[in-house]
């Protein structure tokens, strides 16, 4: 069949009214592509049809456009209100969703903050402690300090200035407190000892040696040496280490009277 | 004739795919009667017709990325989207319970067979053409268009031969094409 057979043969009307049968349809559209004459007598019978319509027109019932447009922004806005209507659940679900941020961030950064002031918390409570630790220390030594001052000015005191022996370069000065028996030593020169080696101050009462303390030598230290009721007069020996027993008189560096 | 030239009709569907509302106003403005028309001739009820005519322009409205210009006009797109929706509300529920309850001598007429010949087809628009037709034609022709029947539900119907239904539709349609 030839393509003017084909164009008589009723497949154009066919086709333009609806009518051709769906591989009717594929074959003509393909046919179409192929023969710009097919498609030149498809466009004719389209518009003799459609002059034919508008010989026979029928105009539609007052308010039908009205409510076609507005069926048409119903369905636009339908399909805004399923949006709408979906946004009740994205705003709760979003909603929820940033709450749980929010419980989130929250969570964050009061774990966070915890944490910081945890450890700063921390870090004052050591501060504080080190601090009332030097405030404990600086205590003690001001305690310390008045109480050697106190003994220094308290007219029952007796100083007893130690003097080396022998040519032994040993200087100190022993304040004695006879009523509260307290004895400070100021130290103004001791020379160092061996390690195995330390001073030893001793009072002497009724020709007795009572030991006072042992310590080590060193510049311009004040001691608090043991007490003593009593003191004819006192002695630095040079003993062992942690001695305990009576003085090697044979390294008498010092001797002192208390006048008493 | 239409006073749309071949690139306003493009640019008409370019808009309307912009969902252009004036655009749209347009569209109905211009072929809603003759649209109506042909639904009228399917539907005669006019308030049913009416509701058609809402759904084909719905429709219109929602389906023109589907029109493609290769394939035809836009007006006969529209025009089978208009015969479609008209023979659906014939064939729909509510329409035959309405045939059902009315008066039996109004009802003969509108079941599909006795409707071909009789009162159904008036004498307007495309139907008016149809009426030129060789009555052999013009049965075929309205079954087929404006009953939207298939070649084989005519066939059981007027009990002839399928392909003498085919080669029937054809000269008909063939005929016609001479009577536009």
């Amino acid at each position: 069949m030839n393509i003017q057979e084909y164009i008589s043969s009723g497949i154009v009307e066919s086709y333009v009214l609806g009518l051709a049968s769906p591989e009717e349809r594929i074959e003509f559209e393909e046919m179409c592509a192929q023969h710009p004459e097919l498609v030149e007598a498809r466009n004719n019978f389209e518009l003799s049809l459609e002059e034919q319509a508008r010989k026979n027109v029928v105009p539609p019932p007052m308010g039908a456009k009205e409510k076609i447009l507005s069926a048409i922004q119903q369905s636009s806005a339908s399909k805004t209100s399923k949006l709408i209507s979906m946004e009740p659940t994205t705003r709760r679900s979003s909603g929820l969703r940033w709450i749980a941020a929010a419980a989130i961030i929250l969570f964050l950064v009061g774990g966070f903050l915890a944490f910081k002031f945890y450890n700063e918390n921390k870090d004052l409570k050591t501060e504080l402690r080190s601090s009332q630790d030097a405030q404990a220390q600086l205590d003690q030594r001001l305690k310390k300090m008045e109480d050697e001052e106190k003994v220094m000015n308290d007219p029952h005191t007796t100083v007893v200035n130690m003097v080396g022996l022998q040519g032994s370069p040993l200087s100190a000065n022993i304040y004695w407190d006879s009523t509260s028996a307290n004895v400070y030593m100021i130290v103004k020169n001791m020379p160092k000892l061996p390690s195995d080696k330390q001073y030893q101050l001793w009072a002497l009462i009724d020709k007795k040696p009572v030991d006072l303390g042992l310590f080590d030598g060193g510049e311009k230290v004040i001691l608090k040496m043991n007490n003593t009721q009593k003191a004819d007069a006192f002695a630095i020996t040079i003993e062992n280490r942690g001695n305990t027993g009576g003085p090697n008189l044979q390294e008498l560096q010092s001797m002192g009277k208390a006048k008493l | 004739m239409s006073a749309y030239t071949k690139y306003s009709e493009q640019e008409l569907v370019a808009l309307l795919l912009q969902q252009n509302d004036q655009a749209f106003s347009y569209l109905y403005d211009n072929y809603s009667p003759a649209l109506f028309g042909i639904i009228n001739q399917i539907v005669p009820d006019k308030e049913l017709a009416s509701d058609v005519l809402q759904d084909v322009f719905i429709n219109i409205w929602r389906k023109i990325r589907s029109y493609d210009q290769t394939k035809g006009r836009l007006f006969t797109w529209m025009l089978n989207i208009a015969r479609n929706a008209a023979i659906d509300k014939l064939r729909s529920r509510p329409y035959q319970d309405n045939l059902k309850n009315q008066p039996l001598a109004e009802n003969v007429n509108s079941t599909a067979a006795n409707s071909v010949i009789g009162p159904q087809v008036n004498d307007v628009g495309l139907k008016k053409l149809i009426n030129k037709l060789k009555e052999e034609y013009r049965v075929l022709i309205d079954l087929s268009y404006f009953q939207g029947f298939t070649h084989e539900e005519i066939a059981k119907l007027l009990n002839i031969p399928l392909g003498t239904v085919k080669t029937r539709i054809r000269s008909a349609l063939i005929q016609l094409r001479t009577l536009i």
